[in-house]
Protein backbone atom coordinates (compact mmCIF):
# COMPACT_ATOMS: atom_id res chain seq x y z
CA UNK A 1 0.00 0.00 0.00
CA UNK A 2 1.57 3.25 -1.06
CA UNK A 3 1.97 6.27 1.66
CA UNK A 4 -1.06 8.28 -0.50
CA UNK A 5 -3.52 5.06 -0.49
CA UNK A 6 -2.44 4.27 3.60
CA UNK A 7 -3.14 7.96 4.25
CA UNK A 8 -6.29 8.33 2.82
CA UNK A 9 -7.56 5.35 4.36
CA UNK A 10 -6.25 6.35 8.12
CA UNK A 11 -8.07 10.01 7.14
CA UNK A 12 -11.56 7.67 5.66
CA UNK A 13 -11.43 5.47 8.92
CA UNK A 14 -11.28 8.38 11.06
CA UNK A 15 -13.37 11.45 9.58
CA UNK A 16 -16.08 9.21 8.34
CA UNK A 17 -18.36 9.01 11.64
CA UNK A 18 -17.49 12.78 11.93
CA UNK A 19 -18.55 14.16 8.51
CA UNK A 20 -21.75 12.31 8.04
CA UNK A 21 -22.99 13.31 11.23
CA UNK A 22 -22.02 17.01 10.42
CA UNK A 23 -24.08 16.83 7.18
CA UNK A 24 -27.08 15.14 8.77
CA UNK A 25 -27.40 17.54 11.07
CA UNK A 26 -27.37 20.08 8.35
CA UNK A 27 -29.54 17.69 5.74
CA UNK A 28 -31.80 16.06 8.33
CA UNK A 29 -31.83 13.18 5.70
CA UNK A 30 -29.27 10.16 6.84
CA UNK A 31 -29.40 8.18 3.05
CA UNK A 32 -29.11 11.42 1.42
CA UNK A 33 -26.36 12.71 3.85
CA UNK A 34 -24.68 9.20 3.69
CA UNK A 35 -24.69 9.35 -0.01
CA UNK A 36 -23.44 12.62 -0.45
CA UNK A 37 -20.46 12.39 1.81
CA UNK A 38 -19.86 9.26 0.41
CA UNK A 39 -19.21 11.28 -3.06
CA UNK A 40 -17.02 14.00 -1.24
CA UNK A 41 -14.81 11.28 0.02
CA UNK A 42 -14.84 9.95 -3.67
CA UNK A 43 -13.42 13.13 -4.64
CA UNK A 44 -11.86 13.77 -1.96
CA UNK A 45 -9.38 10.73 -3.08
CA UNK A 46 -9.52 11.92 -6.76
CA UNK A 47 -7.44 15.23 -5.15
CA UNK A 48 -5.85 13.46 -2.32
CA UNK A 49 -2.25 14.62 -3.52
CA UNK A 50 -3.64 18.32 -2.72
CA UNK A 51 -5.87 17.30 -0.06
CA UNK A 52 -3.83 15.86 2.47
CA UNK A 53 -2.25 19.35 3.17
CA UNK A 54 -5.36 21.15 3.68
CA UNK A 55 -5.18 22.54 7.12
CA UNK A 56 -8.78 20.96 7.43
CA UNK A 57 -9.83 18.09 5.41
CA UNK A 58 -12.47 17.19 7.19
CA UNK A 59 -13.85 20.51 6.63
CA UNK A 60 -13.34 20.04 3.01
CA UNK A 61 -15.23 16.80 2.56
CA UNK A 62 -18.41 18.81 4.47
CA UNK A 63 -18.44 21.54 2.54
CA UNK A 64 -18.03 19.30 -0.61
CA UNK A 65 -20.76 17.05 0.44
CA UNK A 66 -22.92 20.12 1.32
CA UNK A 67 -22.41 21.07 -2.13
CA UNK A 68 -23.09 18.13 -3.42
CA UNK A 69 -26.45 18.33 -1.83
CA UNK A 70 -27.59 21.39 -2.76
CA UNK A 71 -26.56 20.77 -6.43
CA UNK A 72 -28.77 17.74 -6.45
CA UNK A 73 -31.70 19.85 -5.48
CA UNK A 74 -30.85 22.50 -7.90
CA UNK A 75 -31.39 19.61 -10.23
CA UNK A 76 -34.18 18.43 -8.86
CA UNK A 77 -35.91 21.32 -8.77
CA UNK A 78 -35.00 22.15 -13.16
CA UNK A 79 -36.17 18.54 -13.70
CA UNK A 80 -39.24 19.00 -11.34
CA UNK A 81 -40.40 22.31 -11.94
CA UNK A 82 -44.12 21.35 -10.76
CA UNK A 83 -43.32 18.64 -8.19
CA UNK A 84 -42.04 18.30 -4.48
CA UNK A 85 -41.75 22.28 -4.42
CA UNK A 86 -43.15 22.23 -1.06
CA UNK A 87 -42.07 18.89 -0.10
CA UNK A 88 -41.00 19.48 3.56
CA UNK A 89 -37.10 18.47 3.99
CA UNK A 90 -36.94 14.77 6.24
CA UNK A 91 -37.71 14.91 10.34
CA UNK A 92 -35.38 14.27 12.37
CA UNK A 93 -37.74 11.03 13.17
CA UNK A 94 -34.94 8.70 11.55
CA UNK A 95 -32.37 10.39 12.84
CA UNK A 96 -32.68 10.48 16.42
CA UNK A 97 -32.09 14.60 16.66
CA UNK A 98 -34.52 16.14 18.09
CA UNK A 99 -37.11 17.50 15.92
CA UNK A 100 -37.52 21.18 16.60
CA UNK A 101 -33.99 21.62 17.35
CA UNK A 102 -32.99 19.98 13.88
CA UNK A 103 -35.99 22.41 12.12
CA UNK A 104 -34.59 25.24 13.97
CA UNK A 105 -31.00 24.34 12.51
CA UNK A 106 -32.15 24.00 9.21
CA UNK A 107 -34.01 27.11 9.14
CA UNK A 108 -31.02 29.20 9.83
CA UNK A 109 -29.05 31.00 6.96
CA UNK A 110 -26.88 28.73 4.64
CA UNK A 111 -23.71 30.39 6.14
CA UNK A 112 -24.79 30.70 9.76
CA UNK A 113 -25.58 26.69 9.38
CA UNK A 114 -21.94 26.19 8.21
CA UNK A 115 -20.56 28.24 11.37
CA UNK A 116 -22.72 25.91 13.42
CA UNK A 117 -21.30 22.62 11.25
CA UNK A 118 -17.56 23.70 11.11
CA UNK A 119 -17.38 24.99 14.39
CA UNK A 120 -19.36 23.07 16.58
CA UNK A 121 -19.39 19.02 15.60
CA UNK A 122 -15.92 19.43 13.91
CA UNK A 123 -14.83 21.18 16.36
CA UNK A 124 -12.57 23.44 14.44
CA UNK A 125 -11.62 26.73 16.30
CA UNK A 126 -12.51 30.44 14.74
CA UNK A 127 -9.75 30.92 12.83
CA UNK A 128 -9.58 27.61 10.80
CA UNK A 129 -13.28 27.84 10.37
CA UNK A 130 -12.99 31.60 9.16
CA UNK A 131 -10.12 30.10 6.48
CA UNK A 132 -12.86 27.96 5.39
CA UNK A 133 -15.46 29.42 5.06
CA UNK A 134 -13.22 32.75 3.82
CA UNK A 135 -14.68 35.38 5.87
CA UNK A 136 -13.12 36.96 9.09
CA UNK A 137 -13.07 35.33 12.19
CA UNK A 138 -15.17 38.48 13.90
CA UNK A 139 -17.89 37.35 11.01
CA UNK A 140 -17.27 34.09 12.39
CA UNK A 141 -18.46 35.12 15.91
CA UNK A 142 -20.88 37.28 14.16
CA UNK A 143 -22.68 34.52 12.60
CA UNK A 144 -22.33 31.81 15.43
CA UNK A 145 -23.81 34.52 17.74
CA UNK A 146 -26.20 35.46 15.76
CA UNK A 147 -27.33 31.27 15.22
CA UNK A 148 -27.41 30.65 19.13
CA UNK A 149 -29.89 33.60 19.84
CA UNK A 150 -32.19 32.44 17.03
CA UNK A 151 -32.01 28.34 17.76
CA UNK A 152 -32.72 30.00 21.16
CA UNK A 153 -35.78 31.99 20.69
CA UNK A 154 -36.88 28.74 18.40
CA UNK A 155 -36.80 26.84 20.77
CA UNK A 156 -38.60 28.40 23.60
CA UNK A 157 -41.35 29.19 21.32
CA UNK A 158 -41.08 25.27 20.33
CA UNK A 159 -41.50 24.60 24.54
CA UNK A 160 -44.11 27.44 24.44
CA UNK A 161 -46.05 25.68 22.06
CA UNK A 162 -45.50 21.98 23.84
CA UNK A 163 -47.07 23.32 27.04
CA UNK A 164 -49.60 25.47 25.74
CA UNK A 165 -50.82 25.24 21.98
CA UNK A 166 -53.38 27.81 21.99
CA UNK A 167 -51.14 30.48 23.74
CA UNK A 168 -49.43 31.54 19.49
CA UNK A 169 -52.99 31.75 17.73
CA UNK A 170 -55.11 33.00 20.17
CA UNK A 171 -53.32 36.60 19.12
CA UNK B 1 -22.04 39.56 22.25
CA UNK B 2 -20.96 35.99 23.66
CA UNK B 3 -17.30 34.95 23.42
CA UNK B 4 -15.69 32.03 21.59
CA UNK B 5 -15.92 29.78 24.48
CA UNK B 6 -19.63 30.93 25.66
CA UNK B 7 -20.72 30.48 22.60
CA UNK B 8 -20.04 27.20 21.57
CA UNK B 9 -20.84 26.27 25.32
CA UNK B 10 -23.98 27.22 25.04
CA UNK B 11 -27.21 24.57 26.17
CA UNK B 12 -28.67 25.49 22.92
CA UNK B 13 -24.98 24.20 20.88
CA UNK B 14 -24.62 21.91 23.57
CA UNK B 15 -28.03 20.19 23.13
CA UNK B 16 -27.16 20.21 19.30
CA UNK B 17 -23.75 17.97 20.25
CA UNK B 18 -24.88 15.28 22.26
CA UNK B 19 -27.83 15.00 20.14
CA UNK B 20 -25.85 14.32 17.42
CA UNK B 21 -23.38 11.92 19.46
CA UNK B 22 -26.65 10.06 19.90
CA UNK B 23 -27.55 9.16 15.85
CA UNK B 24 -27.74 5.59 14.72
CA UNK B 25 -25.21 5.78 12.37
CA UNK B 26 -25.34 3.38 9.14
CA UNK B 27 -21.88 1.88 8.63
CA UNK B 28 -18.72 3.27 6.55
CA UNK B 29 -18.93 2.07 3.06
CA UNK B 30 -15.99 -0.30 1.89
CA UNK B 31 -12.53 1.94 1.38
CA UNK B 32 -12.40 0.52 -2.23
CA UNK B 33 -15.75 1.80 -3.21
CA UNK B 34 -14.86 5.11 -2.61
CA UNK B 35 -11.95 4.78 -4.27
CA UNK B 36 -13.47 3.12 -7.25
CA UNK B 37 -15.91 6.12 -7.43
CA UNK B 38 -12.72 8.79 -6.67
CA UNK B 39 -10.99 7.26 -9.35
CA UNK B 40 -13.72 7.73 -12.09
CA UNK B 41 -13.53 11.17 -10.78
CA UNK B 42 -9.99 11.24 -12.09
CA UNK B 43 -10.66 9.94 -15.20
CA UNK B 44 -13.61 12.74 -15.47
CA UNK B 45 -11.15 15.16 -14.74
CA UNK B 46 -8.49 14.08 -17.19
CA UNK B 47 -10.99 13.40 -20.13
CA UNK B 48 -12.12 17.06 -18.78
CA UNK B 49 -9.29 18.23 -19.44
CA UNK B 50 -8.45 16.72 -22.62
CA UNK B 51 -11.88 18.12 -24.00
CA UNK B 52 -10.74 21.23 -22.81
CA UNK B 53 -7.80 21.10 -25.40
CA UNK B 54 -9.02 20.06 -28.19
CA UNK B 55 -12.59 21.62 -27.91
CA UNK B 56 -12.55 24.06 -30.01
CA UNK B 57 -11.73 21.96 -32.63
CA UNK B 58 -14.45 19.42 -31.66
CA UNK B 59 -17.35 21.79 -30.99
CA UNK B 60 -16.44 23.03 -34.72
CA UNK B 61 -16.37 19.32 -36.07
CA UNK B 62 -19.87 18.78 -34.51
CA UNK B 63 -21.55 21.73 -35.53
CA UNK B 64 -20.13 21.31 -39.51
CA UNK B 65 -21.46 17.46 -39.16
CA UNK B 66 -24.64 18.48 -36.93
CA UNK B 67 -23.91 15.78 -33.95
CA UNK B 68 -25.34 16.43 -31.05
CA UNK B 69 -22.26 17.04 -27.95
CA UNK B 70 -25.18 17.00 -25.27
CA UNK B 71 -25.78 14.57 -22.11
CA UNK B 72 -28.68 13.12 -21.45
CA UNK B 73 -30.05 12.93 -18.13
CA UNK B 74 -29.66 9.96 -17.55
CA UNK B 75 -25.91 10.90 -17.93
CA UNK B 76 -26.02 13.75 -14.99
CA UNK B 77 -27.54 11.43 -12.69
CA UNK B 78 -25.07 8.52 -12.62
CA UNK B 79 -26.45 6.38 -15.53
CA UNK B 80 -24.90 6.14 -18.83
CA UNK B 81 -27.47 5.09 -21.90
CA UNK B 82 -26.50 4.42 -24.89
CA UNK B 83 -28.75 2.20 -27.40
CA UNK B 84 -26.99 -0.87 -27.43
CA UNK B 85 -26.48 -0.31 -23.02
CA UNK B 86 -27.43 0.91 -20.37
CA UNK B 87 -24.67 1.52 -17.70
CA UNK B 88 -26.01 2.38 -14.17
CA UNK B 89 -24.17 2.67 -10.69
CA UNK B 90 -25.95 1.86 -7.76
CA UNK B 91 -25.62 2.88 -4.27
CA UNK B 92 -23.68 -0.32 -2.88
CA UNK B 93 -20.89 0.71 -5.41
CA UNK B 94 -21.55 -1.92 -7.86
CA UNK B 95 -22.25 -1.34 -11.32
CA UNK B 96 -25.06 -3.20 -13.95
CA UNK B 97 -24.69 -3.52 -17.57
CA UNK B 98 -27.79 -4.03 -19.20
CA UNK B 99 -27.51 -5.27 -22.66
CA UNK B 100 -30.25 -4.04 -25.50
CA UNK B 101 -30.44 -7.15 -27.63
CA UNK B 102 -31.44 -5.31 -30.53
CA UNK B 103 -28.92 -3.18 -30.84
CA UNK B 104 -25.19 -3.41 -31.96
CA UNK B 105 -22.57 -2.42 -29.50
CA UNK B 106 -19.57 0.08 -29.86
CA UNK B 107 -16.85 -1.87 -27.99
CA UNK B 108 -14.45 1.51 -28.02
CA UNK B 109 -17.77 3.39 -26.15
CA UNK B 110 -18.52 0.77 -24.10
CA UNK B 111 -14.78 0.31 -22.81
CA UNK B 112 -14.70 4.63 -22.33
CA UNK B 113 -18.12 4.08 -20.35
CA UNK B 114 -16.78 1.32 -18.02
CA UNK B 115 -14.04 3.38 -17.06
CA UNK B 116 -15.65 6.43 -16.60
CA UNK B 117 -17.46 3.87 -14.15
CA UNK B 118 -14.09 3.18 -12.59
CA UNK B 119 -13.75 -0.19 -14.23
CA UNK B 120 -10.59 -0.76 -16.38
CA UNK B 121 -11.36 -3.20 -18.59
CA UNK B 122 -10.35 -4.51 -22.69
CA UNK B 123 -13.21 -4.66 -24.86
CA UNK B 124 -12.53 -5.53 -28.39
CA UNK B 125 -14.34 -5.92 -31.82
CA UNK B 126 -13.72 -9.64 -33.21
CA UNK B 127 -11.18 -10.47 -30.58
CA UNK B 128 -11.05 -12.13 -27.15
CA UNK B 129 -8.15 -11.97 -25.16
CA UNK B 130 -7.72 -13.90 -21.97
CA UNK B 131 -4.48 -14.72 -19.62
CA UNK B 132 -3.90 -18.79 -18.61
CA UNK B 133 -3.70 -19.11 -15.83
CA UNK B 134 -6.89 -17.08 -15.42
CA UNK B 135 -6.71 -14.78 -12.53
CA UNK B 136 -9.08 -15.87 -9.82
CA UNK B 137 -11.76 -13.50 -9.06
CA UNK B 138 -13.93 -13.23 -11.77
CA UNK B 139 -17.26 -14.67 -10.14
CA UNK B 140 -17.21 -12.30 -7.19
CA UNK B 141 -16.04 -9.40 -9.51
CA UNK B 142 -19.23 -10.20 -12.28
CA UNK B 143 -22.03 -11.56 -11.74
CA UNK B 144 -24.76 -12.42 -14.15
CA UNK B 145 -28.14 -13.02 -12.04
CA UNK B 146 -30.00 -14.81 -15.08
CA UNK B 147 -30.33 -18.26 -15.63
CA UNK B 148 -28.13 -20.70 -14.22
CA UNK B 149 -25.64 -22.06 -16.44
CA UNK B 150 -27.30 -22.07 -19.44
CA UNK B 151 -30.97 -21.29 -20.78
CA UNK B 152 -32.57 -18.87 -22.84
CA UNK B 153 -33.98 -15.46 -22.48
CA UNK B 154 -37.74 -14.87 -22.72
CA UNK B 155 -38.66 -12.78 -25.52
CA UNK B 156 -37.93 -9.05 -24.96
CA UNK B 157 -35.64 -9.60 -22.23
CA UNK B 158 -31.97 -7.67 -21.48
CA UNK B 159 -29.12 -9.44 -20.38
CA UNK B 160 -28.00 -7.68 -17.16
CA UNK B 161 -24.73 -7.94 -15.87
CA UNK B 162 -23.78 -6.68 -12.06
CA UNK B 163 -20.03 -5.63 -12.10
CA UNK B 164 -18.24 -4.85 -8.78
CA UNK B 165 -14.93 -2.92 -9.65
CA UNK B 166 -13.88 -3.74 -5.91
CA UNK B 167 -14.07 -6.95 -6.39
CA UNK B 168 -11.52 -6.72 -9.38
CA UNK B 169 -8.14 -7.94 -7.88
CA UNK B 170 -5.12 -5.28 -8.89
CA UNK B 171 -3.27 -5.78 -11.50
CA UNK B 172 -6.07 -7.49 -13.76
CA UNK B 173 -8.78 -5.99 -15.89
CA UNK B 174 -11.67 -7.11 -17.29
CA UNK B 175 -11.52 -8.72 -21.03
CA UNK B 176 -14.62 -8.50 -22.84
CA UNK B 177 -14.85 -10.02 -26.47
CA UNK B 178 -17.48 -8.95 -28.86
CA UNK B 179 -18.29 -10.90 -31.99
CA UNK B 180 -21.08 -10.22 -34.94
CA UNK B 181 -21.55 -13.61 -35.62
CA UNK B 182 -21.59 -14.56 -39.36
CA UNK B 183 -21.78 -18.46 -39.71
CA UNK B 184 -23.34 -21.41 -37.76
CA UNK B 185 -26.38 -21.74 -35.95
CA UNK B 186 -26.36 -18.05 -34.35
CA UNK B 187 -25.27 -16.35 -37.43
CA UNK B 188 -26.82 -12.67 -37.27
CA UNK B 189 -26.71 -12.99 -33.24
CA UNK B 190 -24.02 -11.05 -31.14
CA UNK B 191 -21.63 -12.73 -28.74
CA UNK B 192 -20.08 -11.57 -26.20
CA UNK B 193 -17.54 -13.18 -23.90
CA UNK B 194 -15.66 -11.50 -20.80
CA UNK B 195 -13.32 -12.86 -18.51
CA UNK B 196 -10.43 -11.34 -16.14
CA UNK B 197 -7.18 -10.91 -17.28
CA UNK B 198 -3.56 -9.84 -16.08
CA UNK B 199 -3.22 -6.23 -17.17
CA UNK B 200 0.04 -6.76 -18.91
CA UNK B 201 -0.24 -10.47 -20.18
CA UNK B 202 -2.84 -11.82 -22.06
CA UNK B 203 -2.98 -13.63 -25.50
CA UNK B 204 -5.88 -12.79 -28.09
CA UNK B 205 -8.04 -14.88 -30.46
CA UNK B 206 -10.18 -13.65 -33.43
CA UNK B 207 -12.62 -17.23 -33.01
CA UNK B 208 -15.18 -16.94 -31.17
CA UNK B 209 -14.93 -19.15 -27.81
CA UNK B 210 -17.39 -22.00 -28.43
CA UNK B 211 -20.55 -21.82 -26.46
CA UNK B 212 -22.01 -24.95 -26.84
CA UNK B 213 -19.38 -26.52 -24.40
CA UNK B 214 -20.10 -25.08 -20.79
CA UNK B 215 -17.84 -24.18 -19.19
CA UNK B 216 -17.84 -24.96 -14.80
CA UNK B 217 -14.75 -23.04 -14.02
CA UNK B 218 -16.86 -20.07 -12.92
CA UNK B 219 -14.02 -17.53 -14.57
CA UNK B 220 -15.86 -16.39 -17.30
CA UNK B 221 -19.09 -16.39 -18.74
CA UNK B 222 -19.88 -15.95 -22.97
CA UNK B 223 -23.52 -14.52 -23.76
CA UNK B 224 -24.87 -15.25 -27.18
CA UNK B 225 -27.50 -11.98 -27.42
CA UNK B 226 -29.97 -10.89 -30.13
CA UNK B 227 -28.55 -10.15 -33.28
CA UNK B 228 -30.03 -7.26 -35.88
CA UNK B 229 -33.27 -5.08 -35.23
CA UNK B 230 -34.93 -6.88 -38.12
CA UNK B 231 -34.19 -10.21 -36.15
CA UNK B 232 -36.74 -10.11 -34.15
CA UNK B 233 -36.21 -10.56 -30.59
CA UNK B 234 -34.07 -13.95 -29.65
CA UNK B 235 -32.34 -12.81 -26.80
CA UNK B 236 -30.47 -15.83 -26.11
CA UNK B 237 -28.33 -15.91 -22.92
CA UNK B 238 -25.70 -19.01 -22.91
CA UNK B 239 -23.74 -18.51 -19.63
CA UNK B 240 -20.95 -20.56 -19.59
CA UNK B 241 -20.35 -19.81 -15.56
CA UNK B 242 -22.63 -18.71 -12.48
Amino acid sequence: MSRDEKGFAEFFQGSWDPCLKAVIASTGDVTQAEEQVAEAFARAWASWRKLRRHPAPRAWVVRTALNAGASRWRRRARELPLADHDREAPDGARTGLDGALLRALRRLPPRQREVIVLRVFLDLDIETTARQLEITPGTVRAHLSRAVTTLRNELAQANIMETDPCTTTIR
Amino acid sequence: MYDNDQMTDSPELRELRDALSGIGMPGRPPLQTIKSRGQAHRRQQRARATRFSVGGVVVAGAMAVGVSLAVTPAQKLGAIQRAAYTLHHNLNGTDTLTLNPVELLDPSQLQSDLARYGISAKVATGSYCTTTPEPTGFSQAVTLPGPGSSGRVGSGDQPTITINPSQIPSGTELSVGYFQLTSGPAAGEQQANMSLIKTNSSSCTTTPPDMSQPDTSNQDFGLIYGGARDRGHSARLSSRSH
